[in-house]
């Protein structure tokens, strides 16, 4: 059986997989600012050697620049004739050796910032980025201590044991139908439907005191 | 017609202004009389605005075009079953179609009510019809479909040739109705807040209702996506625009509400948490009602940008800050029944759960409010698209789709470390191992593998689940395996239909990663004759037909399909353009495999009788679309009335639900 609760017990149990989790969703960010470079703003992507570049490369830096005469659409998906064009320039540039860093800036020294699809990693707009990932953290640390602040509160019933042999499970069925029987009634004692502290008493009507 | 129409409205109107001051005003006096006569006045108002529905589809088949509203939206060439679009294209019949939807879902919430919520009813009633209320006052004064022109005109404006598609008869009603349906669960918990009853009774119609809504946005943004693939014409069906979050937040959160009613349901745990996450829910579809009509940021939606959404702020503050307000007042009495007893339990996971959907909601609306404070701040133009939703939401779904592989494993209350490996280890073993072959094979992009990876585990965790109690059954009952599967599911259909839905997301994912990495495009312009490769195919382009239709030119494509030198079919693609519009709209053609689509869509048709198309390959995207039934059928399973509840476990001892693993009954 589980030895009794104490607080550093608690505390490891909740960390193990609190712990998992967050070094899942760790990865998960690295593995993505790695591969789309938000961390790595400042160190441009390997430039394309001697100006051999796959489509992919192309079209991932398409799909960052925003058309700037329709609305909402990138020039990967526009078909205007000014998209085509920059298409054409994103190829060019990648073939004369450009990295995608220059090309961005490139555009964004004509159009200006609201030509990139999405908030340039610097500034005042780091604050876009910033936020987001901040929020997430806080709220995981917050969960955390909501899930340890819930389980602390009061005794912890013992565990249900789990059954290892599930051929046991029919007879297991039989025991809770008998035990409901010798109880009277076809659904057993359900705590939750049970009310709670404060809680008005089923069948009086009144409203509950306000404070339990 | 146009009379019979505007009289309803303001009948409607003040039935349900009379309902909701009735309903509080019975409840209070203690007078049962008042309370049943204003749920009349809510019921007569459903059959007003039923009148009034008929009356503006009438005037649509009698084109009718004294009335404002359907000159602009109809013509005389339109085709009569378009009324159906025509009906909501504009400001005025999209209101009128939230208020009928509004007042028929209402009167149907309140008439199936448990009886255990009777003392809560009037309350929301109340709730119900003050939304209406605001609904029917905004249309009446400010966009009245009924309104006439001062003269008739020969004939209309026609209907904006992008919505005649199939996709459109159901993509906006669905999200519409899913959006104003959110309405009915926040104001059964918003009823039992008021009425003081703070337990669990309005769990289980919240949470039907709840569901309704989750499936008809999901429906509605599915349906969206695949009109977007098929006619607008740039191959993908999905770009984080303003519109489409405003339809997604809701959604999202419902997915959060769905899953934490559950543990309220079976173990009266996260009371406060559920009201919070109906309060935020509705938020959210308030907030995307108010982007759909004159919202701040550019979309390409943006439909019926007016004075109204003014209007509609206003409502959303108020929708924000009253339901949180009363929320504060009864915070004393929104106790759990009961203690978390572990953080390794199902309670945990869905915590955990609720937190990454949050996440992606919450990501997703600072998406679409930047925009707003960089100008206001840093007095500069910024975009917020794909790229910067796809680096942040992406890793918070992927961790999403993990926790959908282990929480259905984790059972409730505590689960001890053995069974828990016990549990687990069969579906890593089989991500492993699919990540496992998928590098082998050639595929190195990290992101997918992972994304694949983890759709495995989801898969293999659910399919072993349904073996194991498909053979625990079997062997209990000695029914054959395929009908101990069906009585499987029939035994705990809430549990059976999430794992049907599940399946869904995960054939979701498969769309989404496959689209996203492994797509090809090609834009390229032939010459009737010419023929050009494109992954494994060979697109030979025939010739293009021109056809002068009454309202359009019509430019039919036809190209011949090979792939390794053997003819695989022939393909027509449409071009239309509708001068009056000065619009184009296409018909993609669309060769679809559960491998990959060839994709063609022509852009451009020259003089010279040439045309520009644009050739993709996108592999994986066809389970997007069989997704959609799959998701359907599952929330059929989890909503069918079900008699006999599979019990919680009682805190002595565990019980067991047929069929189930033991402790996760």
């Amino acid at each position: 059986m589980i030895p009794p609760h104490s607080p550093a017990k608690i505390a490891t149990r909740a960390l193990l997989p609190l712990g998992a989790i967050l070094a899942v969703f760790v990865v998960f960010t690295l593995l993505a600012a790695a591969q789309t470079g938000v961390l790595h703003a400042q160190t441009p992507e390997p430039a394309s050697q001697e100006g051999v570049f796959t489509e992919d490369q192309a079209r991932k830096i398409d799909r960052m620049l925003m058309c700037p005469v329709c609305p909402a659409q990138t020039i990967d998906q526009s078909q205007v004739q000014i998209a085509l064009q920059m298409r054409v320039i994103v190829r060019d540039m990648l073939a004369d050796g450009k990295a995608q860093d220059d090309v961005l800036e490139f555009f964004v020294d004509r159009y200006g910032n609201d030509i990139l699809a999405f908030p340039p990693k610097s500034g005042f707009n780091l604050v876009a980025w910033l936020l987001p990932a901040g929020g997430v953290a806080a709220a995981l640390v917050a969960v955390f201590f909501i899930i340890r602040s819930m389980t602390r509160r009061g005794p912890v019933p013992a565990a249900a044991r789990p059954v290892q042999d599930p051929g046991l499970i029919s007879y297991l069925q039989l025991v809770d139908r008998h035990l409901d029987m010798t109880r009277g009634g076809p659904r057993p004692v359900d705590t939750s439907n049970q009310p709670g502290p404060g809680v008005e008493l089923p069948g009086t009507g009144a409203p509950a005191p306000e404070e339990s | 017609m146009a009379d019979l129409g505007a009289i309803s409205l303001w009948i409607a109107l003040a039935l349900a202004a009379y309902s909701t001051v009735g309903s509080v005003a019975g409840k209070l006096r203690l007078s049962p009389a008042l309370v049943e006569s204003a749920q009349s006045a809510m019921y007569a108002a459903g059959l007003a605005l039923l009148v009034a529905t008929f009356s503006l589809v009438t005037a649509f088949i009698n084109r009718d075009f004294e009335i404002a509203y359907v000159a602009a939206h109809s013509d005389l060439a339109m085709p009569n079953n378009l009324t159906w679009v025509a009906f909501y294209a504009g400001n005025e019949g999209s209101l009128l179609y939230i208020s009928t939807v509004l007042a028929i879902i209402s009167a149907i919430a309140i008439w199936r009510a448990p009886e255990k919520l009777k003392d809560a009813l009037p309350y929301t009633t109340a709730v119900l019809m003050l939304t209406l209320t605001f609904f029917l006052a905004v249309m009446t004064v400010m966009a009245n479909p009924f309104d006439k022109l001062p003269f008739v005109p020969l004939d209309g404006e026609g209907i904006n040739p992008l919505l005649t598609h199939l996709g459109m008869f159901f993509h906006p009603p669905a999200l519409m109705a899913g959006l104003i349906g959110i309405t009915v669960p926040f104001a059964f918990a918003t009823g039992a807040l008021l009425a003081g009853k703070t337990g669990d009774e309005w769990v289980d119609a919240g949470r039907v209702w709840a569901i309704l809504s989750w499936a008809l946005l999901a429906g509605g943004l599915l349906l969206g996506s695949w009109w977007a693939y098929t006619i607008l014409g740039w191959g993908g069906f999905w770009f984080w625009d303003p519109v489409e979050i405003a339809a997604f937040m809701p959604w999202l959160v419902l997915t959060a509400f769905i899953h934490s009613i559950m543990v309220q349901k079976r173990r009266g745990m996260f009371r406060m948490w559920n009201i919070i996450l109906i309060n935020v829910a509705l938020g959210l579809a308030l907030y995307g009602m108010f982007m759909n009509r004159g919202g701040s940021v550019p979309s390409v939606h943006s439909f019926g940008a007016s004075a109204l959404g003014w209007v509609f702020l206003l409502f959303l503050a108020i929708g924000v800050a009253v339901p949180f307000a009363i929320f504060i007042w009864r915070y004393p009495l929104l106790k759990s029944a009961r203690e978390l007893d572990s953080m390794l339990s199902r309670e945990a996971a869905f915590l955990v759960n609720n937190l990454l959907l949050l996440a992606i909601a919450f990501v997703s609306l600072w998406g679409t409010v930047y925009p707003l404070l960089s100008r206001l701040f840093a007095d500069e133009e910024i975009t917020v698209a794909r790229p910067f939703y796809d680096q942040v939401n992406g890793p918070l779904m992927l961790g999403l789709i993990f926790l959908m592989g282990i929480g259905p494993l984790v059972p409730w209350r505590k689960a001890s470390l053995s069974s828990l490996r016990k549990s687990l280890l069969p579906p890593a073993v089989v991500g492993l191992a699919t990540v496992g072959i998928l590098f082998s094979l050639g595929l190195h992009k990290d992101y997918a593998l992972i994304a694949f990876g983890l759709s495995a585990v989801v898969t293999a965790g659910i399919l072993l689940e349904w073996y194991r109690g498909t053979r625990s059954r079997h062997r209990g009952t000695g029914e054959n395996y395929a009908i101990a599967f069906l009585h499987l599911i029939w035994a705990n259909r809430p549990r059976y239909g999430g794992y049907i839905v599940h399946l869904s997301i995960v054939m979701l994912a498969l769309g989404i990663v496959g689209t996203s990495f492994f797509s090809t495009k090609l834009d390229i312009v032939l010459s009737p004759g010419d023929s050009v490769a494109v992954g494994d195919y060979d697109v030979v382009f025939l010739g293009s037909v021109e056809t002068l239709m009454s309202n359009r030119t019509e430019f039919t494509s036809t190209l011949e399909v090979y792939q390794g030198g053997k003819f695989l079919e022939t393909l027509e693609t449409t071009r239309a353009f509708y001068p009056s519009f000065n619009m184009a709209s296409t018909r993609a053609a669309i060769r679809s495999t559960p491998v990959e689509d060839l994709f063609i869509v022509p852009s451009e048709n020259l003089a010279d009788g040439s045309v520009g198309f644009r050739i993709l390959v996108n592999p994986l995207i066809w389970w997007m679309w069989v997704a959609g039934p799959v998701m359907l059928v599952g929330t059929v399973v989890a909503l069918w009335p079900q008699k006999i509840r599979a019990p919680a476990p009682a805190p002595s001892r565990p019980r067991f639900a047929p069929g189930s693993r033991p402790s996760a009954a």
